[in-house]
Formats: structure tokens, sequence, C-alpha cells
């Protein structure tokens, strides 16, 4: 909202200097956003908040200014001469569409010379921005800036049957507007009309065939209320965001209304000539008055931690246009109220205040906010961390020294993103109404797709093999059936990470992100086929004694590792956090250490192809007992030559342990010997010696 | 003594001078083991010099070049068994060594300055003793307008200014596709996450709400539709906006380490009264740090609190922009780049 210091300077006198000024302003709620000085005026850009519709007009500005600095207001008197003639018998006014419109109403202004306006007004405008069009124009723009009712003037001349109607706009009708370019009306437009044709849309914009030329004479002065929503819908519809839609959708002051018509007709007349027909034209009801307010003075200092005395409040009050009193609570109250308590009737162009917290803030940000303390210290109280917050940090850390850095990449994606991969379901992703980036909608359901182009932009730019992670929600969609809470998706925490080559480097971080989070049960894989996966070379993770699939690890599909014009391999994993988080075992307990000394046994078993390596292991572990404790892989070899078609040779060491006793060697020999024979019999293996 | 004698005699001698000079294990054995094998009269070393007198002629140059090389190794030999005695000396290292190479530096990755940020936060906030609570991103339009005082009318429901998704279920049609509005939205503020967690549990409440957050901004330097929040909340008895300034300054005097200057601007927010925007000085200049207020007695109805028995305040503040200060970051979509080159910064 700009301001000119000369325009505010009608209403209120200028005590303060330029700076003292924006800075009073900016700490009682019209923030300083710039001043700058146009054609010798001092502009002054002030902040509106949307709950201070009333300060979109010189008039609510300068009554900020008179009550932060104990002045009165001066408001222009309006007095203009009214003819003989009713407007009832030169315009009838009918409003179909209330609901859009809850007050039209309309004078008629006879005989004016359209011209140009007087240099004060057009220097006025100008520097608040405001085009400067003719002497009838600019007069409803100068009132609309001097008390923020936007008004419109039509050529009465224009209006067919001298009437103008209130209406919802009908299946394919057009306006052409006063910028000369055609908008589409429909049944939720508000439309004023003459009695054939739009002339109008209502708040919004004039029509280009009813404005006001140098040959009109004759003028229709509109004053109205128009419904925030409805005026907020057409300007987004139409793309039309007029200072007029910019001030309804901010609410107007009922009473206001009048005000500024009567203002404009007097302008008018003394600017451009003409008469003002008697009477006005009114649609909607007479203006109640607000309901008043109780404020209870110990509710000040219950919420702002201050004492503020009697005197002052009422001041504030009653500088902001309050009508407020003691006396008449104590009149009403029957439990006998008495001066800590005030009854407030705000004025009408104040929507915002209708509680006793709304006045308690007003007296507040006017009494000064820099009164209040800092130094109120809250009780002592114990606060922990959470323990997915322990653990993430844990994991960040076993990320870390494994080289892989932490990403953040957009929670929206494009459909080639999401359509690269999705282990976890096959429900199509959820999408938004208006894209984020690039044309981003879809709600992600893994975070390795968003890290594969991570990856593919770090090679671009000479990071070749970006190792990385990210922590974030997935959006896994609902049932489409699913009611209430259930309708939301399911949204947790997923650790993604993306390398190049080694499926086994991979999985060693998992190992050891697992063991570092104290996940002691062995991680077990499934192979599974997922589209955007190598066939044959993904795996479904999960840990001994947990049913749930902790996640998905694999090798990424050459063709779609290509799509993203990435050399080699890349294998990229997803877990879930949550479960993670489930499972730790944060607090590690100490086991025991043994004395003794251990054995260690290297064995190299001549296997069937098809034996894998947790089949082999859980044979050997439940053919040992308790005293081996470590079995290390150590290395396949395949000569088959030597072992014949589909046999390989797995090296593996055992470490032999007692936790009572020195094992002797015959001690793990006899273990060793069980393994073998295990094996032999479960695995057809044999031992090569 | 035929060469062949003579070549393997020296052999032996110089591994048994090697073995018994390197298993001396003090200064005395090994000058005894000196004595045995490089004595100048009695060594072993002279005796088989001796013994080249014995050798054909013919066999005299390669048995004396042979004699020379094993010599040398016993004398190293020692010259190594003394100096590993001593502990050691600068001989050991190779006089090629050069120290000031650079080192090898093991690979480690990075965390995101983000989550370093959020970090920072939450360890000053948790001193104060506030915990952390998070709610989910995809809200109802309950959460994340109504029970935050958000009427229907208001301009902070507009779809330009959210993303609201799509109805999932083609069947059903989308009723609200004319609006552009939605059954379901990412959430614009993390506030929806102090109605949760009111809605669940009783007065006192210290948490912060830490998350993404989504709003319709075209990305620049300074904006991007994605961004993080912080949202404090404190609801007990007697809680009063000299409390609220006090952690303010309090958490701002921890953050910027300095002790820093705090002022109230008034400011609109649906689910605060008062409210206000929080500016700190720092460096001589005021800084817009965020949004706060005292909870509007509308949301305590909303969740099932007395207004008149608890009071509590709210205040939150865009994680992005503490970040970028603090480590001079100048362009925001830098954080969400996944760039290794900005990445490995942190």
């Amino acid at each position: 909202m700009l301001v000119t210091l000369s325009w505010l300077s009608r209403y209120v006198d200028i005590t303060l200097t330029h700076d003292e000024l924006v800075d009073r302003l900016s700490l009682s709620g019209l923030n300083h956003e710039g001043s700058e000085t146009v054609d010798g005026e001092v502009v002054i850009d002030l902040e509106v908040t949307s709950n201070r519709g009333d300060c979109l007009g010189h008039i609510g500005v300068a009554r900020e200014i008179a009550v932060l600095t104990g002045q009165k207001l001066k408001l222009p008197t309006i007095e203009f001469q009214e003819s003989s003639r009713s407007v009832n018998d030169l315009l009838t006014v009918r409003n179909e569409f209330a609901d859009a419109c809850p007050r039209y109403t309309a004078r008629v202004i006879e005989g004016v010379r359209v011209g140009d306006s007087p240099e004060w007004m057009q220097k006025a405008l100008q520097s608040v921005g405001i085009g400067v069009v003719n002497n009838v124009v600019d007069v409803t723009n100068y009132v609309m800036m001097e008390c923020g009712q936007p008004l419109h003037a039509f050529d009465a001349a224009k209006v067919s049957k001298k009437t103008i109607v209130v209406r919802p706009g009908r299946k394919d009708e057009k306006l052409q507007a006063i910028d000369h370019r055609d908008y589409d009306l429909t049944a939720q437009t508000c439309v004023i009309a003459d009695a054939d044709s739009p002339l109008a849309i209502g708040g919004v914009m004039g029509g280009a065939s009813s404005e006001v030329t140098e040959q009109t004479t004759d003028l229709v002065i509109e004053a109205a209320d128009f419904i925030p929503l409805s005026v907020r819908r057409t300007a987004r519809r139409l793309k039309l965001h007029s200072p007029s839609s910019f001030r309804f959708e901010r609410r107007v002051d009922p009473r206001g209304i009048d005000w500024a018509s009567r203002r404009a007709c007097q302008l008018i007349t003394e600017i451009a000539g003409g008469t003002v027909a008697s009477g006005v034209i009114d649609t909607g009801s007479s203006i109640a008055d607000r309901e008043p307010i109780v404020l209870r003075l110990s509710q000040l200092a219950r919420v702002l931690g201050i004492t503020i005395d009697a005197a002052t409040v009422e001041r504030i009050l009653k500088g902001l246009g309050c009508r407020a009193d003691f006396a008449s609570v104590e009149k009403e109250s029957t439990s006998g109220g008495d001066s800590s308590t005030l009854q407030c009737v705000p004025p009408t162009w104040r929507h915002d205040l209708t509680r006793e917290a709304d006045l308690i803030e007003e007296v507040a940000r006017i009494h000064g906010y820099d009164k209040i303390p800092e130094d109120s210290p809250i009780p002592v109280t114990p606060s922990s961390k959470r323990p997915f917050d322990s653990a993430m940090s844990r994991l960040r850390g076993v990320m870390t020294a494994a080289g892989l850095s932490e990403a953040m990449t957009p929670s929206v994606v494009t459909e080639k993103i999401d359509a690269a991969l999705s282990p976890w379901t096959d429900r199509p992703a959820l999408q938004t109404r208006t894209a984020m980036l690039e044309g981003s909608r879809r709600l992600r359901r893994s975070l390795i797709p968003s890290l594969l182009q991570s990856r593919a932009a770090n090679w671009a730019s000479a990071s070749i093999d970006a190792a990385l992670f990210e922590i974030a929600h997935v959006y896994l969609p609902p049932a489409p059936d699913a009611k209430g809470d259930d309708a939301l998706p399911a949204e947790t925490y997923h650790v993604g990470m993306i390398i190049g080559e080694d499926f086994f480097a991979a999985k060693g971080i998992i190992e050891t992100l697992l063991a570092r989070l104290g996940i002691t049960g062995l991680l077990q894989v499934e192979t599974v086929e997922r589209e955007g996966f190598a066939s044959g070379g993904l795996v479904a993770l999960k840990v001994e004694g947990h049913d749930e699939t902790l996640g998905y690890l694999g090798l990424l599909d050459d063709s779609l590792v290509r799509s993203w014009k990435l050399p080699g391999k890349v294998v990229a994993a997803e877990l879930s956090a949550d479960l993670l988080v489930a499972w730790a075992h944060l607090v590690p307990q100490q086991q025991q250490i043994s004395s003794f000394p251990s054995i260690r046994r290297d064995l190299n078993l001549v296997l069937p192809e098809s034996v894998r390596w947790d089949g082999l292991s859980g044979v050997i572990r439940s053919a040992a007992d308790e005293r081996l404790t470590d079995l290390s892989y150590q290395e396949t070899y395949r000569n088959e030559k030597q072992d014949g078609p589909d046999r390989k040779r797995v090296l593996f060491s055992m470490e032999l342990q007692s936790l009572t006793e020195t094992m002797s060697g015959s001690d793990a020999d006899s273990i060793v010997e069980s393994v073998v024979a295990a094996c032999e019999k479960e695995l057809s293996a044999v031992l090569m010696r | 003594m035929s060469l062949q004698n003579f070549l393997s005699r020296l052999d032996q001698l110089q591994s048994d001078a090697e073995s018994a000079f390197s298993g001396a294990s003090n200064a005395e054995s090994l000058e005894e083991a000196r004595v045995v094998f490089l004595g100048a009269k009695k060594g072993q070393f002279k005796d088989v010099q001796k013994m080249l007198g014995g050798i054909e002629p013919t066999d005299k140059r390669a048995a004396g070049m042979r004699l020379n090389e094993v010599k040398n190794a016993i004398n190293d030999a020692f010259s190594a068994a003394k100096e590993a005695l001593e502990g050691g000396g600068d001989s050991q290292i190779d006089p090629t060594f050069d120290p000031s190479l650079p080192g090898t530096r093991p690979t480690l990755g990075h965390i995101h300055p983000i989550t370093q940020t959020i970090d920072h936060l939450t360890e000053i906030m948790g001193r104060m003793g506030f915990e952390v609570a998070e709610g989910p991103e995809v809200e109802d339009p309950w959460h994340n307008f109504v029970a935050l005082n958000i009427p229907e009318d208001h301009p902070a429901r507009d779809p330009l200014d959210n993303f609201y998704l799509a109805a999932a279920g083609v069947s059903s049609g989308d009723a609200l596709a004319e609006t552009g509005e939605g059954e379901s939205l990412l959430r614009s503020q993390t506030s929806t996450v102090q109605i949760r967690v009111m809605k669940s549990r009783q007065p006192p409440i210290r948490i912060i709400s830490l998350g993404r957050v989504y709003r319709p901004d075209a990305p620049d330097a300074t904006h991007f539709p994605m961004f993080h929040q912080m949202e404090g909340l404190l609801v007990d008895r007697n809680v009063t906006m000299a409390n609220l300034k006090t952690v303010l300054r309090v958490f701002a005097n921890n953050y910027l380490g300095d002790d820093v200057e705090i002022r109230f601007r008034p400011s609109f927010f649906p689910f605060t009264e008062p409210s206000v925007e929080v500016d700190f000085l720092w460096n001589g200049t005021w800084i817009e740090f965020g949004g706060a207020g005292m909870i509007d007695p509308n949301v305590f109805e909303a969740v099932g609190y007395d207004p008149e028995k608890v009071s509590g305040f709210a205040f939150g503040l865009g994680v992005e922009r503490l970040c970028m200060r603090r480590h001079g970051i100048t362009d925001i979509r830098d954080l969400y780049s996944g760039d290794l080159r900005f990445l490995e910064q942190f």
C-alpha cells in the first residue's frame, strides 16, 4: 500500500520525522517496505496484512498515526447539492445475486463535463501509482485511495433501459473489460449488467461499453460490497487482479460504502460540475452496530505479562474508533462489574475485531511490544532426544564414514522419475494439482529415482562417482476406498542410497549400519523382481526375527541407468527408517569376552553351484556349537577341470573359542569334523584337504 | 678346499651371523656375537677369510667377490641390530622420505547443511525443555486450516498458495477440481503437528515441530517450493508474551552466539492472537527471524482445551534462512541440487 506524506497530512498532522514515522508504523503493524520521493512527494510503501483491509486507504493509515501520536483524526466534511429529481426516477437496480453482492448502492449525477482532473489530484494519484484517465474516473480512484472503498462510474447513457441488474453470469456470456480484453463469464461470476448485457465484473473490473468518455454527461456511481471468496475466485479464474478486487478480498467497511459514494459525488460535482439526483438506491438492509466485546483488564496481564492502566486502554481503543466505556458494563452486569472490565463496540471497518483476544492485541500493539520485558524465564523441564533422532544420527555417522554424502531432493517428482521404479507399491503415485518444479506433480514412492537423477547430474558436472544418501518421507498411496486418516498416504521415513558398481559394498554398508544400530539378527536376502532393477539383481532385505521387509538392495536396470546418460553399473538401496528405529538397540549391552585363546580353522569345500552362502553358513552354524564365535567367508574359486561342472570351491574361516576353558586341538577338530560331516550330508560338499 | 665348500661355508656364516645379531636382546649379547663372528683375532669371519688361501687360483676371484659380499652383509646386519637395540635413529628412515607430502585421506561423506542446522536448533531448544515432534506432510484441510483458525474464505486456502492433491480415484470423480482445492494437500506449515500433538495430549506441552513444508513459490535464489520450518509450541498455565520474548531472546543469543537484541512487530497469523514478526538486531541490522504469537483461543477450542485455563505461545521460523545466513549460502536452490561440489563443503 503506497501512501504519500502530503495526502496523509490532510487527515492528521505529521509531527514525526519520516524515519520516526515509518519506525512507529512498522512497530505497530504497518511494516515499512521502503520510501521514495516521486516528483517532490514522499511516497511510503507499507505492508498491510490481510486482516487489515481498513488500512488500504490513506484515512486508515492516518487513523493509525493519529492514535500513535495522540491526535484526533480529521475527516473531510461532505457537502453537495442534490437536485429535485429522485434517483429512483432515473435508475432501477435489481440485485439477483445477493450471495455474491450483499449491498449495491447507486447514485446518479447528471450534466457533468468530462475532462482532465485538476493537477493536485493527478499528482496525488500518480504518486501512488494510479494512472490518470479523466476527472470522473480519477475521482473514483482518488476516493478509493482515500478511504479504501472501490467505486465505479458508468456512463448512464450506456445503461440500457436505465436498469442495473446484479446477477450471475450466463452461459457463453463474455465481457470486454476496460483493458479491452474479452473475459468469459460463468454462473459463479458476479456480473453487473443492464437490461440487455453485462456492463462490469462486480468487484473486479468495469466494462469497455459503459466506460466514462469525453462524450459522457450523466453518470451512475456504483458503491457496493462484494463477497471476498467470490471476488477472489473470479479474479483468479480470469487472472485479473485489480486494486478493487484486492480491497474486496480483504473486506470493505459496510458503513463506508455510502460515505465513499457521497464523497465521490462531492468531488465530481466540484471538479466536473453536474448535479446529483436526490437520494440513493441501496439494495442492502440497514447496518447494525457491531456486537459489543467485553475486555477484562486482567486478561491483558495474563496474555501479555504486563499491566496497562485503564486510561491508556480506553484511549487506545477509542482512538481506533471503538466505542469503549467502563460504565455500561457496570450498569448491565448483575454481578456488579467494575472498572477492571470494559465494554467495547468495534467500528464497522474493523472486521478483525470480534473477540477479547483481538482487543488485547490492539492495546498491545499500540501501547508497544517494546514494553514487554524479556527476562521472564520459563520453568525448567527435562527433555530428551527422540530415539528416531539418535538412530538417524548414528545412521548418518555410518553413511558418511562409508563415503556417502547426504542429499536432499524434492519430494514431488516428474512422471519420468516416478515411473523409473517403485519397489514398495504398485498403486499409482498421488499427484498435486499444481506442478512444483519443471512439471513435477507426483509424490514420490521411492527415494532411489531422485538419487539416480542426482548421481547423473553429478556425473555431468564431473563428480564422476557420486555416492549419496537421503533420509526423507515417501508417500505410499492409500487404498482407493480409504476414509478419514486412512485416506492420507502411508508416509514414512525411508533411507535411500546410491553408489556405483559394487553390490557388496552397498550390502556391507547396510550390514555395518545394522550392527551400529544394535540390530543383531542376521541380514537375510530374498531375490525379487521389480521394474527398474536388473533381473536377478534385486533382493528384499529382511532381518532374522522380524517379519517385515526392511528394504530393497539391488543393481539398477541398465536401460534405466543409460536413460540418465550414466555409464557403468549403479547399485541402489532403500530401507525403512521407521523399522530401523523400531528394531534398534541404541544402548549396547556388554558381552562377556573370553579370556581363553581362540583357534582358527580355514576350510575349503567343493559345493554344488546352487548352494548359496546363506545356506552353507546356516548348515555350518547349526552343526557347530556355541564355541563357533566367528564364521567368515573368504573366497570362491571355480575350477571345472578338477571339480566338474556346476561346482565351486568356497573358502571360509571359523574362529573357535570357549568362554570357560582353553580349547585343545582335538576339541577344534571335532567341531570341524561335525561341520564337514553336515556339509557333506546336507549340501553334497567335499572337503579339500 | 673346493670353491663349493668355501661358498657354502660363507653362506652358513652369513646366516649364523645374521640370526645371532638379530637375536641379540641387549648390547652385551650383541657384543659377544660380534666377537664370535667379526672378532679381529678369533672371529669366525677371520677363520673363513684365511681359507681363501687354499682356494684354486682360478676360483680365487669368484671366492674373493663372494667373501666381500658376505662381509658387507654381516656388517650391515650388525649395524642394523645395533641400531635396533639403540632404539633406532634417523638413519632408519629413507632419506627420500618427504613428510611434507599430503596425507592419504579417508573418503568421508558429508552431512547436509540443513541437517546440521536442524541439529543445532533442536539442541538449543532441547536445553530449554522443548522436545521434537513430527507429523505427516500430506494433511487434510482440517489440520492445515480449520483447526488453525483459517476459515474457508481465507486467502491462505487459495490453490495458488497450496499444493492440493488431485482426487485419487478416477471413478469417484473430482468434485473439487473446479475450485482447485482438494481433500488433502501438502502442508503449508508445520503448525499442523502442533494440532496433532494438542489433540492427543494434555498441557503442559513444550515441543518443536520440524520438517518439510510446501508452497508454490517460483524458485529463485531465495525461494523454493519446498523448505523446512521449525515451530515451537508451549502450552501451560500462566504463559505470557513476556515468556515468549524471553525464550526467543535466549534462543537468539545461543544461536548467534552474542548478546542479541530482539523486537516484536505486529503481524497477522490466524492461529495466534496477538501475532508478531520477530526481528533480531545482529551486526547493526534488524534481521527478520520468523513469526510468533500467543495461541488463538479458537485453536485451543478446536483441540478441546479451555482457553480460560491454559495459555501458550507458538513461533515459527524458516530453517533455510538460518542455514544460509550461517554458512554464507547465497542460492537456496543449491541446497536441493544434490551437487557434491556443494555438499562437500559442509
